[in-house]
Protein backbone atom coordinates (compact mmCIF):
# COMPACT_ATOMS: atom_id res chain seq x y z
CA UNK A 1 0.00 0.00 0.00
CA UNK A 2 2.89 2.33 0.94
CA UNK A 3 4.06 1.38 -2.84
CA UNK A 4 1.37 2.09 -4.36
CA UNK A 5 0.48 5.76 -2.50
CA UNK A 6 4.08 6.58 -3.31
CA UNK A 7 3.65 5.79 -7.12
CA UNK A 8 0.22 6.88 -7.18
CA UNK A 9 1.00 8.64 -10.67
CA UNK A 10 2.55 5.57 -12.08
CA UNK A 11 -1.19 3.81 -11.41
CA UNK A 12 -2.91 7.03 -12.91
CA UNK A 13 -1.15 6.07 -16.15
CA UNK A 14 -2.00 3.12 -16.13
CA UNK A 15 -5.57 3.40 -15.51
CA UNK A 16 -5.53 6.51 -18.24
CA UNK A 17 -4.06 3.83 -20.83
CA UNK A 18 -6.48 1.18 -20.00
CA UNK A 19 -9.35 3.96 -20.77
CA UNK A 20 -7.58 4.98 -23.90
CA UNK A 21 -7.51 1.37 -25.02
CA UNK A 22 -10.73 0.67 -23.84
CA UNK A 23 -12.48 3.68 -26.13
CA UNK A 24 -10.27 2.57 -28.81
CA UNK A 25 -11.56 -0.71 -29.15
CA UNK A 26 -14.91 -0.62 -27.66
CA UNK A 27 -15.89 2.67 -29.07
CA UNK A 28 -17.98 2.56 -32.17
CA UNK A 29 -17.73 6.48 -32.83
CA UNK A 30 -14.82 7.31 -34.69
CA UNK A 31 -14.75 10.79 -32.88
CA UNK A 32 -14.73 9.23 -29.44
CA UNK A 33 -11.49 6.66 -31.03
CA UNK A 34 -9.90 9.72 -32.06
CA UNK A 35 -10.56 11.43 -28.21
CA UNK A 36 -9.09 7.62 -26.70
CA UNK A 37 -6.45 8.20 -28.66
CA UNK A 38 -5.08 11.39 -27.39
CA UNK A 39 -5.83 10.07 -23.63
CA UNK A 40 -4.21 7.33 -24.22
CA UNK A 41 -1.03 10.10 -25.28
CA UNK A 42 -1.67 11.64 -22.38
CA UNK A 43 -1.36 9.05 -20.28
CA UNK A 44 2.25 7.82 -21.80
CA UNK A 45 3.20 11.76 -21.57
CA UNK A 46 2.38 11.84 -17.79
CA UNK A 47 4.58 8.46 -17.57
CA UNK A 48 7.54 10.36 -19.06
CA UNK A 49 7.05 13.63 -16.60
CA UNK A 50 6.36 11.68 -14.23
CA UNK A 51 10.05 10.18 -13.95
CA UNK A 52 11.32 13.19 -14.23
CA UNK A 53 10.34 15.19 -11.59
CA UNK A 54 12.64 15.22 -8.35
CA UNK A 55 10.98 15.65 -5.05
CA UNK A 56 11.39 19.78 -3.49
CA UNK A 57 13.24 20.25 -7.22
CA UNK A 58 12.81 23.69 -9.22
CA UNK A 59 11.43 24.36 -12.79
CA UNK A 60 14.81 23.56 -15.66
CA UNK A 61 14.96 27.50 -16.11
CA UNK A 62 18.40 28.99 -14.11
CA UNK A 63 17.91 31.97 -12.67
CA UNK A 64 20.16 33.96 -10.11
CA UNK A 65 16.90 34.56 -8.54
CA UNK A 66 16.41 31.04 -8.07
CA UNK A 67 19.31 30.94 -5.62
CA UNK A 68 21.26 29.21 -8.79
CA UNK A 69 24.73 29.38 -8.90
CA UNK A 70 26.61 28.65 -12.30
CA UNK A 71 27.76 26.11 -12.79
CA UNK A 72 24.51 24.72 -10.42
CA UNK A 73 25.74 23.33 -6.99
CA UNK A 74 23.06 20.46 -6.68
CA UNK A 75 21.48 18.73 -9.95
CA UNK A 76 18.76 17.17 -7.92
CA UNK A 77 17.54 20.35 -7.19
CA UNK A 78 16.56 21.09 -10.95
CA UNK A 79 13.74 18.85 -12.56
CA UNK A 80 14.81 16.51 -15.40
CA UNK A 81 14.63 18.79 -18.71
CA UNK A 82 15.39 15.67 -20.42
CA UNK A 83 12.39 14.09 -20.35
CA UNK A 84 10.37 17.53 -20.86
CA UNK A 85 11.78 18.43 -24.26
CA UNK A 86 10.86 14.65 -25.25
CA UNK A 87 7.80 15.64 -24.61
CA UNK A 88 6.94 18.91 -25.48
CA UNK A 89 7.67 17.93 -29.25
CA UNK A 90 5.50 14.82 -28.53
CA UNK A 91 2.47 17.02 -27.84
CA UNK A 92 3.01 18.89 -31.06
CA UNK A 93 3.56 16.01 -32.97
CA UNK A 94 0.63 14.39 -31.01
CA UNK A 95 -1.81 17.46 -32.50
CA UNK A 96 -0.58 16.80 -35.64
CA UNK A 97 -1.57 13.20 -35.54
CA UNK A 98 -5.03 14.08 -34.16
CA UNK A 99 -5.37 15.96 -37.05
CA UNK A 100 -4.73 13.17 -39.60
CA UNK A 101 -7.02 11.18 -37.62
CA UNK A 102 -10.13 13.42 -37.47
CA UNK A 103 -9.02 14.32 -41.82
CA UNK A 104 -9.42 10.61 -42.53
CA UNK A 105 -12.30 10.54 -40.37
CA UNK A 106 -14.18 13.41 -42.32
CA UNK A 107 -13.36 11.55 -45.38
CA UNK A 108 -14.99 8.40 -43.79
CA UNK A 109 -18.23 10.58 -43.50
CA UNK A 110 -18.64 12.38 -46.86
CA UNK A 111 -18.79 8.79 -47.97
CA UNK A 112 -21.32 6.86 -45.73
CA UNK A 113 -22.54 9.81 -43.47
CA UNK A 114 -21.62 8.40 -40.36
CA UNK A 115 -19.25 8.26 -37.34
CA UNK A 116 -20.17 4.86 -36.28
CA UNK A 117 -18.43 1.67 -37.22
CA UNK A 118 -20.97 -0.62 -37.72
CA UNK A 119 -22.94 1.67 -40.20
CA UNK A 120 -20.11 2.31 -41.91
CA UNK A 121 -19.67 -1.51 -42.24
CA UNK A 122 -23.09 -2.54 -43.23
CA UNK A 123 -23.03 0.66 -46.06
CA UNK A 124 -20.04 -0.88 -47.39
CA UNK A 125 -21.14 -4.63 -47.93
CA UNK A 126 -24.44 -2.64 -49.76
CA UNK B 1 7.32 19.08 4.91
CA UNK B 2 4.95 16.36 4.21
CA UNK B 3 5.46 13.00 4.89
CA UNK B 4 4.24 11.89 1.75
CA UNK B 5 6.72 12.02 -1.09
CA UNK B 6 3.27 13.18 -3.74
CA UNK B 7 1.56 16.13 -3.48
CA UNK B 8 -1.92 16.31 -2.45
CA UNK B 9 -2.77 19.03 -4.61
CA UNK B 10 -1.52 16.29 -7.41
CA UNK B 11 -3.70 13.55 -5.96
CA UNK B 12 -6.81 15.41 -6.25
CA UNK B 13 -5.91 16.75 -9.78
CA UNK B 14 -4.44 13.35 -10.68
CA UNK B 15 -8.42 12.19 -9.94
CA UNK B 16 -9.97 14.63 -11.47
CA UNK B 17 -8.23 13.87 -14.61
CA UNK B 18 -9.41 10.06 -14.58
CA UNK B 19 -12.87 11.47 -14.28
CA UNK B 20 -12.78 14.01 -17.03
CA UNK B 21 -11.32 11.51 -19.47
CA UNK B 22 -14.18 9.03 -18.34
CA UNK B 23 -16.77 11.59 -19.00
CA UNK B 24 -15.05 12.95 -21.82
CA UNK B 25 -15.79 9.52 -23.20
CA UNK B 26 -18.83 8.03 -21.55
CA UNK B 27 -20.57 11.26 -22.79
CA UNK B 28 -22.89 11.13 -25.86
CA UNK B 29 -23.45 14.86 -27.28
CA UNK B 30 -19.64 14.30 -29.30
CA UNK B 31 -19.21 18.39 -29.01
CA UNK B 32 -19.90 17.99 -25.11
CA UNK B 33 -17.51 15.28 -25.61
CA UNK B 34 -14.78 18.03 -27.73
CA UNK B 35 -15.18 20.45 -24.43
CA UNK B 36 -14.76 17.98 -21.67
CA UNK B 37 -11.66 16.63 -23.41
CA UNK B 38 -10.48 20.09 -23.39
CA UNK B 39 -11.23 20.61 -19.32
CA UNK B 40 -9.42 17.06 -19.51
CA UNK B 41 -6.28 18.88 -21.36
CA UNK B 42 -6.22 21.85 -18.90
CA UNK B 43 -6.34 19.20 -15.91
CA UNK B 44 -3.41 17.78 -17.33
CA UNK B 45 -1.50 21.05 -17.79
CA UNK B 46 -1.80 22.05 -14.17
CA UNK B 47 -0.47 18.70 -13.32
CA UNK B 48 2.59 18.83 -15.21
CA UNK B 49 3.01 22.62 -13.91
CA UNK B 50 3.03 21.02 -10.75
CA UNK B 51 5.58 18.84 -11.41
CA UNK B 52 8.37 21.23 -13.09
CA UNK B 53 7.58 20.86 -16.26
CA UNK B 54 6.49 24.21 -17.24
CA UNK B 55 7.41 24.41 -20.63
CA UNK B 56 5.39 21.25 -21.29
CA UNK B 57 2.45 22.77 -19.54
CA UNK B 58 2.45 25.69 -21.63
CA UNK B 59 2.46 23.58 -24.81
CA UNK B 60 -0.27 21.11 -23.93
CA UNK B 61 -2.38 24.92 -22.68
CA UNK B 62 -1.62 25.88 -26.01
CA UNK B 63 -1.92 22.68 -28.25
CA UNK B 64 -3.86 20.41 -25.89
CA UNK B 65 -6.56 23.11 -24.28
CA UNK B 66 -7.01 25.30 -26.94
CA UNK B 67 -6.17 23.42 -31.13
CA UNK B 68 -6.87 20.31 -30.83
CA UNK B 69 -10.17 21.06 -29.17
CA UNK B 70 -10.92 23.39 -32.08
CA UNK B 71 -9.84 20.68 -34.49
CA UNK B 72 -12.74 18.55 -33.09
CA UNK B 73 -15.01 20.61 -32.87
CA UNK B 74 -14.48 22.02 -36.88
CA UNK B 75 -14.47 18.22 -37.96
CA UNK B 76 -18.35 18.12 -36.42
CA UNK B 77 -18.99 21.07 -37.59
CA UNK B 78 -18.79 20.31 -40.88
CA UNK B 79 -20.13 16.67 -40.65
CA UNK B 80 -22.98 18.01 -38.39
CA UNK B 81 -22.77 14.24 -36.46
CA UNK B 82 -23.11 15.69 -32.64
CA UNK B 83 -25.19 13.04 -31.16
CA UNK B 84 -23.65 9.26 -31.09
CA UNK B 85 -26.99 7.45 -32.13
CA UNK B 86 -25.95 3.96 -30.41
CA UNK B 87 -23.63 1.76 -28.73
CA UNK B 88 -21.99 -1.90 -29.68
CA UNK B 89 -23.51 -4.92 -27.81
CA UNK B 90 -22.53 -5.84 -23.77
CA UNK B 91 -21.04 -8.90 -24.79
CA UNK B 92 -18.75 -6.93 -27.05
CA UNK B 93 -17.85 -4.68 -24.52
CA UNK B 94 -17.33 -6.92 -21.64
CA UNK B 95 -14.86 -9.04 -24.18
CA UNK B 96 -12.79 -5.52 -24.59
CA UNK B 97 -12.73 -4.54 -20.67
CA UNK B 98 -11.62 -8.26 -19.94
CA UNK B 99 -8.62 -7.87 -22.39
CA UNK B 100 -8.15 -3.94 -21.46
CA UNK B 101 -8.02 -4.97 -17.72
CA UNK B 102 -5.77 -7.86 -18.62
CA UNK B 103 -3.51 -5.59 -20.20
CA UNK B 104 -3.10 -2.77 -17.42
CA UNK B 105 -2.68 -5.62 -15.15
CA UNK B 106 0.41 -6.71 -16.30
CA UNK B 107 1.52 -3.02 -16.55
CA UNK B 108 0.60 -2.66 -12.67
CA UNK B 109 2.60 -5.55 -12.10
CA UNK B 110 5.73 -4.01 -13.53
CA UNK B 111 4.82 -1.35 -10.91
CA UNK B 112 6.93 -2.01 -7.78
CA UNK B 113 10.36 -2.40 -9.59
CA UNK B 114 9.77 1.33 -10.29
CA UNK B 115 12.04 4.00 -8.70
CA UNK B 116 10.17 5.48 -6.16
CA UNK B 117 8.45 8.97 -7.33
CA UNK B 118 10.65 12.21 -7.05
CA UNK B 119 13.98 10.23 -5.98
CA UNK B 120 16.91 12.20 -7.65
CA UNK B 121 19.07 9.41 -8.17
CA UNK B 122 16.81 7.49 -10.25
CA UNK B 123 18.38 6.17 -13.56
CA UNK B 124 16.50 8.53 -15.87
CA UNK B 125 17.88 11.53 -13.53
CA UNK B 126 21.26 10.62 -12.50
CA UNK B 127 22.65 9.59 -16.12
CA UNK B 128 22.44 12.17 -18.72
CA UNK B 129 19.93 14.55 -18.04
CA UNK B 130 23.50 16.49 -15.20
CA UNK B 131 25.35 17.13 -17.87
CA UNK B 132 22.49 19.47 -19.51
CA UNK B 133 22.09 21.06 -16.46
CA UNK B 134 25.64 21.70 -15.82
CA UNK B 135 26.85 22.67 -19.13
CA UNK B 136 24.15 24.58 -20.50
CA UNK B 137 25.41 28.18 -19.55
CA UNK B 138 29.14 27.34 -19.94
CA UNK B 139 27.98 26.32 -23.82
CA UNK B 140 25.48 28.32 -25.38
CA UNK B 141 24.17 30.51 -22.06
CA UNK B 142 20.64 29.48 -22.43
CA UNK B 143 19.55 29.53 -18.93
CA UNK B 144 16.42 27.50 -19.80
CA UNK B 145 17.66 24.01 -20.14
CA UNK B 146 14.84 22.79 -22.24
CA UNK B 147 15.19 25.23 -24.84
CA UNK B 148 19.05 24.53 -25.05
CA UNK B 149 18.77 20.77 -25.01
CA UNK B 150 15.83 21.31 -27.49
CA UNK B 151 17.17 23.11 -29.96
CA UNK B 152 20.69 22.45 -29.49
CA UNK B 153 21.68 19.62 -28.15
CA UNK B 154 19.20 17.13 -29.25
CA UNK B 155 18.37 19.51 -32.53
CA UNK B 156 18.29 16.39 -34.48
CA UNK B 157 14.86 14.93 -32.57
CA UNK B 158 13.81 18.59 -32.96
CA UNK B 159 14.20 18.94 -36.80
CA UNK B 160 12.52 15.41 -37.65
CA UNK B 161 9.42 16.11 -34.95
CA UNK B 162 9.50 19.54 -37.13
CA UNK B 163 9.62 17.23 -40.24
CA UNK B 164 6.63 15.09 -38.58
CA UNK B 165 4.24 18.15 -38.64
CA UNK B 166 5.44 19.38 -42.09
CA UNK B 167 4.10 15.39 -43.47
CA UNK B 168 1.10 15.39 -41.25
CA UNK B 169 0.39 18.90 -43.11
CA UNK B 170 0.75 17.25 -46.32
CA UNK B 171 -1.44 13.91 -45.62
CA UNK B 172 -4.14 16.22 -44.57
CA UNK B 173 -3.89 18.01 -47.93
CA UNK B 174 -3.91 14.95 -49.87
CA UNK B 175 -6.77 13.34 -47.55
CA UNK B 176 -8.89 16.46 -47.43
CA UNK B 177 -8.70 18.88 -50.04
CA UNK B 178 -11.44 19.04 -53.16
CA UNK B 179 -10.28 20.80 -56.30
CA UNK B 180 -12.99 23.20 -57.43
CA UNK B 181 -12.92 22.48 -61.07
CA UNK B 182 -13.26 18.98 -60.55
CA UNK B 183 -16.09 19.20 -58.02
CA UNK B 184 -17.81 20.56 -60.74
CA UNK B 185 -17.85 18.03 -63.85
CA UNK B 186 -17.84 15.26 -60.55
CA UNK B 187 -19.89 13.91 -57.89
CA UNK B 188 -22.57 17.05 -56.84
CA UNK B 189 -21.37 19.31 -53.74
CA UNK B 190 -22.33 17.79 -50.50
CA UNK B 191 -25.48 19.12 -49.13
CA UNK B 192 -24.71 22.20 -46.85
CA UNK B 193 -24.99 21.58 -43.39
CA UNK B 194 -27.29 24.04 -41.04
CA UNK B 195 -24.50 26.19 -39.62
CA UNK B 196 -24.18 29.05 -37.18
CA UNK B 197 -22.39 31.68 -38.48
CA UNK B 198 -19.94 33.72 -35.64
CA UNK B 199 -19.31 35.84 -37.81
CA UNK B 200 -22.88 37.33 -37.22
CA UNK B 201 -22.20 38.13 -34.01
CA UNK B 202 -20.76 42.21 -33.42
CA UNK B 203 -19.92 40.53 -29.97
CA UNK B 204 -17.15 37.96 -30.66
CA UNK B 205 -15.75 39.80 -34.26
CA UNK B 206 -14.95 43.15 -31.64
CA UNK B 207 -13.76 41.09 -29.26
CA UNK B 208 -11.32 38.94 -30.99
CA UNK B 209 -10.35 41.90 -33.66
CA UNK B 210 -9.01 43.59 -29.92
CA UNK B 211 -7.53 40.08 -28.81
CA UNK B 212 -5.62 39.23 -32.41
CA UNK B 213 -2.75 41.93 -32.10
CA UNK B 214 -2.41 41.48 -27.86
CA UNK B 215 -2.31 37.27 -29.19
CA UNK B 216 0.68 38.44 -31.59
CA UNK B 217 2.42 39.87 -29.91
CA UNK B 218 2.93 37.88 -26.73
CA UNK B 219 3.60 34.94 -29.21
CA UNK B 220 6.28 36.62 -30.68
CA UNK B 221 7.71 37.27 -27.18
CA UNK B 222 7.33 34.09 -26.48
CA UNK B 223 9.23 32.83 -29.49
CA UNK B 224 12.30 35.44 -28.50
CA UNK B 225 12.38 35.42 -24.81
CA UNK B 226 12.50 30.83 -25.14
CA UNK B 227 16.07 31.12 -23.77
CA UNK B 228 15.15 32.45 -20.90
CA UNK B 229 11.87 31.48 -19.62
CA UNK B 230 8.98 29.36 -20.63
CA UNK B 231 8.24 29.18 -24.03
CA UNK B 232 9.93 28.83 -27.36
CA UNK B 233 9.12 28.06 -31.46
CA UNK B 234 6.45 24.98 -30.73
CA UNK B 235 4.69 27.28 -27.91
CA UNK B 236 4.50 30.53 -29.93
CA UNK B 237 4.49 28.83 -33.33
CA UNK B 238 0.84 27.23 -31.81
CA UNK B 239 -0.20 30.39 -30.36
CA UNK B 240 0.29 33.00 -33.52
CA UNK B 241 -1.35 29.69 -35.91
CA UNK B 242 -4.47 30.02 -33.04
CA UNK B 243 -4.63 34.02 -33.08
CA UNK B 244 -5.26 33.95 -36.67
CA UNK B 245 -7.75 30.43 -36.55
CA UNK B 246 -9.58 32.96 -33.77
CA UNK B 247 -9.99 35.30 -36.88
CA UNK B 248 -11.05 32.65 -39.19
CA UNK B 249 -13.74 31.80 -36.78
CA UNK B 250 -14.90 35.11 -36.14
CA UNK B 251 -14.71 36.47 -39.15
CA UNK B 252 -14.90 34.12 -42.33
CA UNK B 253 -12.37 32.01 -43.90
CA UNK B 254 -11.80 33.71 -46.84
CA UNK B 255 -11.15 37.09 -44.94
CA UNK B 256 -8.15 34.77 -43.81
CA UNK B 257 -7.36 33.47 -47.62
CA UNK B 258 -7.23 37.23 -48.78
CA UNK B 259 -4.36 37.67 -46.46
CA UNK B 260 -2.65 34.31 -46.58
CA UNK B 261 -3.47 32.37 -49.85
CA UNK B 262 -3.49 28.50 -50.09
CA UNK B 263 -0.20 28.99 -51.54
CA UNK B 264 1.45 31.14 -49.14
CA UNK B 265 0.37 28.76 -46.68
CA UNK B 266 2.19 25.68 -47.99
CA UNK B 267 5.23 27.73 -49.44
CA UNK B 268 5.85 28.91 -45.24
CA UNK B 269 4.94 25.36 -43.31
CA UNK B 270 8.13 24.34 -45.92
CA UNK B 271 10.20 27.12 -45.24
CA UNK B 272 10.30 26.75 -41.34
CA UNK B 273 11.61 23.10 -41.83
CA UNK B 274 13.85 24.68 -44.57
CA UNK B 275 15.17 27.15 -42.59
CA UNK B 276 15.93 24.29 -39.73
CA UNK B 277 17.97 22.64 -42.17
CA UNK B 278 19.74 25.14 -43.72
CA UNK B 279 21.06 26.29 -40.27
CA UNK B 280 22.77 22.86 -40.17
CA UNK B 281 24.16 22.95 -43.35
CA UNK B 282 25.56 26.50 -42.66
CA UNK B 283 27.46 24.38 -39.92
CA UNK B 284 28.92 22.29 -42.20
CA UNK B 285 29.89 25.11 -44.52
CA UNK B 286 31.53 26.28 -41.68
CA UNK B 287 33.21 23.28 -40.93
CA UNK B 288 31.62 21.99 -38.26
CA UNK B 289 29.29 19.17 -37.37
CA UNK B 290 25.44 19.48 -39.14
CA UNK B 291 23.50 21.39 -36.62
CA UNK B 292 26.36 22.10 -34.62
CA UNK B 293 26.34 26.04 -34.14
CA UNK B 294 29.23 26.79 -32.31
CA UNK B 295 30.77 27.24 -35.91
CA UNK B 296 28.30 30.12 -36.99
CA UNK B 297 30.42 32.44 -34.63
CA UNK B 298 32.15 33.82 -37.58
CA UNK B 299 28.72 35.40 -39.09
CA UNK B 300 26.57 35.58 -36.35
CA UNK B 301 28.15 37.95 -33.28
CA UNK B 302 29.92 36.85 -30.26
CA UNK B 303 32.00 34.37 -29.39
CA UNK B 304 30.90 30.32 -29.77
CA UNK B 305 28.90 30.01 -27.24
CA UNK B 306 26.76 33.28 -28.27
CA UNK B 307 26.33 31.82 -31.72
CA UNK B 308 24.88 28.71 -30.31
CA UNK B 309 22.49 30.94 -28.27
CA UNK B 310 22.01 32.80 -31.84
CA UNK B 311 21.53 29.87 -33.72
CA UNK B 312 19.32 28.70 -31.29
CA UNK B 313 17.39 31.29 -31.24
CA UNK B 314 16.98 30.93 -35.60
CA UNK B 315 16.46 27.16 -35.63
CA UNK B 316 13.25 28.11 -32.89
CA UNK B 317 12.26 30.73 -35.14
CA UNK B 318 11.89 28.17 -38.52
CA UNK B 319 10.00 25.32 -35.62
CA UNK B 320 7.52 28.33 -35.13
CA UNK B 321 6.66 29.49 -38.91
CA UNK B 322 6.27 25.50 -39.39
CA UNK B 323 4.29 25.01 -36.70
CA UNK B 324 2.05 28.16 -37.04
CA UNK B 325 1.08 27.63 -40.37
CA UNK B 326 0.54 24.07 -40.60
CA UNK B 327 -1.78 24.16 -37.51
CA UNK B 328 -3.49 27.21 -39.78
CA UNK B 329 -3.26 24.71 -42.89
CA UNK B 330 -4.76 22.05 -40.49
CA UNK B 331 -7.50 23.68 -39.37
CA UNK B 332 -8.74 25.23 -42.73
CA UNK B 333 -8.95 21.84 -44.13
CA UNK B 334 -10.65 20.42 -41.87
CA UNK B 335 -13.10 23.36 -41.21
CA UNK B 336 -14.13 23.76 -44.88
CA UNK B 337 -14.05 20.10 -45.60
CA UNK B 338 -11.27 20.78 -48.00
CA UNK B 339 -12.61 23.28 -50.22
CA UNK B 340 -11.02 26.14 -48.92
CA UNK B 341 -14.28 28.04 -49.54
CA UNK B 342 -16.30 28.47 -46.13
CA UNK B 343 -16.27 26.98 -42.81
CA UNK B 344 -16.25 27.15 -38.91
Amino acid sequence: MEKLIANFNYVIVVILMMIGLWSMLAQKNLIKKCIGMAIFQTGIILFFISIGAKDNALIPILTEAANHTYPVSDVSKVANPLTQILMLTAIVVGVATLGVALALAQKIYQQHSSFDEDEILENERK
Amino acid sequence: MSTLPIWQFDVLLLILVVLFAVVALSIRNLMGAAVVFGAYSFMMCLIWAGMGAVDVAFTEAAVGAGVSTVFVVSTLYNTGATVQPRTGGLAFKLFIGVVVTIAGAFLLSALPDFPEWGASDSPVNAKVAPYYILNTIADSHVPNVVTSVLADYRGFDTLLETTVVFIACIAIYSILRIDKAKLEVGEPAAAPVPRYDPGDSLIVRQASRFMVPFMQLFALYVIAHGHYSPGGGFQGGVILGASLILLAISFDLKSLLRQWSEKTLMLLVAAGVFLYAAVGLACMFMGGNYLDYGFLDSILPGEKDMARSHGILLVEIGVGITVMFSMIAIHINLASNGRFDRGL
